[in-house]
């Protein structure tokens, strides 16, 4: 069969790969877009973002159905049915994916479905239902993303034994469930099943939840999930796992104890590994490093001239939207402008509750990496907006150059930070001081607020909290 | 990350590529020399300033550029986040101080230092300035660290890269009509040559370019008087054969050059205008109380001339060892600029190559320069007797502006006496 011609081929159809694919089009380029998946999307739409934040927040109705019960408002305990609350999710993952394929073809993007194979630096082959399928491109994206690791010792065949995968499908809400990793995605789907009546007993093998996440902002997190789990348990290491009749029999090492223990269903959450096994990688000049991440340059480009790569796949932080700001610097890389992925600023949001949220500079990061900097932190027992939504579980902080006053990093936990933290991601992207955003007016009553007063902190004059102690700095400033 | 031409020295904002030293994909160390660049009178090594692997090199030999311009882009080694930065304490509150400073640009005199401004923040961060400014910045090959940020926390705005492209452009403006004003000869008319034989073109290298500027505003603009001279220096060469295998073990060469630079002090110290400039603008007579005696070097590439500095404080030994070593580098090309500059007067001695005098051209705003020819054994008459003497042509150009004929002839028999009186004392090692 004769090979088809287009300029650019991207492989992989996750909020990287068609993201790159749509601008590349935008860009008038020919654009053949390749993914195995029937619906696209990759795993954010299909097994990752969106249907843990559909889960999230149908079951964020019940925990706040039940924290009503203070307000007077008093709710019977509710009737849950499992099979319409997977379809509804199915649905709107059905409306998303059918809304990315006809932005593809209203853009001219052909989309084919089925594994795609690197033949040499020049050739992608397509494994369709159609049969093989030949692709001369031009430069070709590889966007092909990542997939829950699953370390062997645990990896026992069983149904019971899942993975962020399965454990999206909804197949069952068991009764004993074992979340192996305090990471965002054990703590969120810990969340879910936690929410749905699963007990739920949550092992970490560090000594802190969140790992990346200031200490500060985990507190409540920590404290929601002490609630809400039957259990957690850090510096625990899950050393094997078999089939015991219907259940998983866990042994567990924690300080030196050894335990043996019996699950319903285990959720093994350890991390995320990249899929560039069975590319064809190796017809082509693109290297892997040691931790099996596709080497890339700061505009993507592979040590392949015409391969470029973008997302999970190329490591750092495994991140829908990072994904997505790669595909725009890639693309415009390939038609010649200049762009790099360089201080770029990528949010951290985790969806558990309350939502944890940073970017930039990091309390933590600042500390390992002897960066002087003040914090500036604004609790938010004193919103008024957070005492209405019964949330005052949240704090605001700024981490700040002090011979500036730039900010270089926000970090938010309280409820909605996900949304709150973009602002964030404005203040250090624009280079913008604490006095700049003490002196934007933000509406009230709202958790915004929390941003605004906490720059107010820096300079000692917040109005919703009292400082005995203004250092002469601040008070110049506050006098300017 | 790319690396951009540095800021090189004073009068140095660009020059021409002449050797590319690297190759893309080829992995390079820190300080490793990417290429040699070639401005006013010397080739410069252009070091990287990070380790890395060379992904595209962005200039080619032959091209000009300029400070600021991307030279090669580069994939630094380690996956340190550029957060890491290497932050530099002890420059950090002299830069806030600068980093919060007005902008350039009300007046020209403000505008000046912005040539000077380097933003550094401790936290190792790049200067606070939007996406979308930084985006303008790399597509103009704006260094934003030379940008003084007008905003709070010296944050760069639109507004502040323009005005300091605005800056970079008055620079170069100014610049260029002064050598046009001062050349104007040069837009002549093509002549086609091959009309009357076969021909080869070679596009003026800048070194030539910058000799022939300097050489045509001299002669346009400083009215010079040629004083010839003789000097008899048979005895002095009897004194060299005597002494030259003492210093060439310590490794000095005794060249009638080193010699000569040793003979001069004395007439300049005697006449101190020879060692003056004319300062055209001030309408004054600028006296060097220092004497930096720059000496005329024959390169592969044309003229060059580095300068000997504070000849009046180094013995013999010394001038005739930096003489070696500087003439060296020279023809090497690897002459710093700074060696370049800062000469109160010039020797050209081209009696190693033949010829009795010339008449070289005064090295403006020096206000004289000695041209040297081959000594050559003459009949002299002595007391009475004819005898045969090696006789040295001498010739002092001088700026007839600041120095009149007798001053002139005062000064070439002062040097021809220095030169016809050197004694062993002179030539013996200082016993330390």
């Amino acid at each position: 069969m004769d090979p088809v011609k287009t300029e650019i081929v991207v492989l992989g159809g996750g909020p990287g790969g068609y993201a790159a694919a749509f601008y590349a089009a935008d860009k008038e380029k020919k654009v053949i877009l390749v993914d195995q998946d029937k619906r696209l999307g990759g795993v954010c739409l299909n097994r990752g973002c969106i249907p843990s934040k559909a889960l999230l927040h149908a079951t964020h109705l019940i925990r706040e159905a039940r924290r009503s019960s203070p307000r007077g408002i008093h709710f019977a305990d509710p009737r849950i049915d499992l099979a319409q609350m997977r379809s509804w999710k199915e649905s709107i993952l059905d409306r998303l994916g059918q809304g990315i394929a006809g932005l593809a073809q209203k853009r001219g993007v052909e989309v084919l479905q089925g594994r795609g194979h690197f033949e040499d630096s020049r050739t992608l082959r397509v494994e369709t239902q159609a049969g093989q399928k030949f692709i001369n491109y031009e430069t070709a994206v590889v966007a092909v993303g990542s997939k829950p690791a699953m370390p062997s010792a645990f990896d026992l065949g069983s149904k019971r034994v899942m993975t962020s995968t399965e454990a999206l499908e909804l197949e069952e809400v068991s009764d004993e469930l074992l979340v192996v990793g305090g990471g965002y995605i054990g703590l969120e789907l810990g969340t879910v099943y936690a929410t749905l009546g699963s007990k739920v007993t949550l092992v970490e093998l560090l000594d802190s939840l969140l790992l990346g996440a200031d200490s500060d902002l985990v507190r409540p997190v920590m404290r929601y999930a002490q609630e809400a789990f039957k259990e957690v348990r850090l510096k625990t290491k899950v050393l094997k796992m078999a089939t015991s009749g219907k259940q998983i029999k866990v042994t567990m090492e924690s300080e030196k104890q050894r335990t043996e223990e019996l699950y319903d269903r285990v959720l093994v959450c350890v991390g995320r590994a990249p899929n560039c096994k069975d590319l064809g990688l190796e017809n082509t000049k693109v290297e892997i490093d040691d931790q099996g991440f596709i080497e890339v340059t700061p505009q993507r480009r592979t040590a392949d001239p015409a391969i470029y790569a973008i997302g999970d796949v190329v490591g750092g932080a495994l991140l829908a939207h990072k994904a997505a700001k790669e595909a725009r610097i890639a693309v415009e890389a390939i038609v010649g402008e200049t762009s790099s992925f360089e201080d770029v600023v990528i949010p951290a949001v985790i969806f558990t509750d309350p939502e944890v949220a940073w970017c930039g500079l990091t309390e933590a990061e600042a500390k390992e990496k002897g960066i002087a900097v003040q914090v500036a932190k604004f609790p938010w027992a004193a919103s008024g907006r957070a005492m209405t939504l019964d949330r005052t579980d949240g704090v605001t902080k700024l981490i700040i150059e002090p011979e500036t006053e730039r900010i270089l990093g926000v970090g938010i936990v309280g409820a909605g930070a996900g949304e709150l933290i973009s602002e964030g991601v404005l203040a250090v992207e624009m280079g913008a001081t604490a006095k700049d955003l003490a002196d934007c007016v933000h509406p009230h009553p709202t958790l915004s607020e929390t941003l605004m007063e906490c720059a107010e902190v820096f300079y000692g004059y917040a109005t919703h909290t009292f400082m005995r102690k203004r250092t002469g700095s601040a008070l110049r400033e506050a006098a300017r | 990350m790319d690396v951009k031409l540095p800021r090189l020295g004073e009068g140095a904002d660009s020059g021409v590529v002449v050797n590319i030293l690297v190759s893309e994909g080829e992995p390079i160390q820190k300080d490793q020399t990417i290429l040699e660049l070639e401005n006013e009178k010397a080739v410069a090594p252009i070091p990287s300033p990070v380790s890395g692997t060379i992904q595209k090199i962005h200039v080619k030999e032959g091209d000009e550029i300029t400070v600021g311009q991307v030279l090669i882009s580069l994939a630094e080694e380690a996956a340190v986040p550029r957060v890491s930065g290497q932050a530099k304490p002890e420059a950090a509150p002299e830069s806030v101080e600068k980093a919060l400073a007005p902008p350039p640009g009300e007046t020209k005199e403000e505008a000046a230092p912005a040539g000077e401004y380097r933003y550094e923040a401790k936290s190792g961060f790049p200067p606070p300035a939007s996406p979308s400014i930084r985006k303008l910045a790399g597509d103009l090959g704006v260094d934003l660290t030379r940008v003084r940020g007008s905003e709070r926390g010296g944050r760069v705005t639109l507004a502040d890269v323009r005005a300091y492209i605005q800056w970079l452009q008055q620079i170069a403006f100014e610049k260029k009509p002064a050598v046009a004003r001062e050349a104007p000869a040069r837009a002549a008319e093509s002549i086609d040559f091959s009309k009357w034989g076969p021909v080869n073109k070679k596009r003026l290298s800048p070194l030539r370019r910058t000799v022939s500027e300097r050489t045509a505003q001299a002669w346009a603009t400083v009215p010079h008087v040629f004083q010839f001279d003789e000097a008899d220096i048979t005895a002095l060469m009897e004194l060299r054969k005597k002494f030259a295998p003492l210093y060439e073990k310590k490794g000095g060469r005794l060249t009638l050059t080193a010699l000569a630079l040793k003979a001069a002090v004395a007439p300049l110290k005697k006449f101190p205008i020879f060692n003056a400039s004319l300062d055209e603008a001030a309408q004054e007579i600028v006296y060097k109380e220092y004497y930096h005696i720059g000496v005329a070097v024959d390169t592969e590439s044309g003229l060059i001339v580095p300068v000997i500095r504070d000849v009046d404080k180094k013995s013999l030994l010394e001038l005739s060892k930096e003489l070696a070593e500087m003439a060296e580098r020279t023809r090497q090309r690897k002459v710093s600029l700074e060696a370049l500059q800062g000469g109160t007067l010039t020797i050209s001695n081209l009696g190693g190559i033949g010829g009795a005098h010339f008449t070289p051209i005064v090295y403006k705003p020096q206000s004289a320069v000695i041209g040297l020819g081959q000594g050559e054994l003459k009949p002299v008459v002595r007391d009475g007797k004819m005898e045969a003497r090696l006789m040295l042509p001498v010739t002092v150009s001088y700026d007839h502006r600041l120095i009149d004929g007798a001053d002139g002839a005062r000064f070439v028999r002062e040097l021809v006496g220095a030169l016809e009186s050197f004694k062993e004392e002179d030539f013996k090692l200082e016993g330390k």
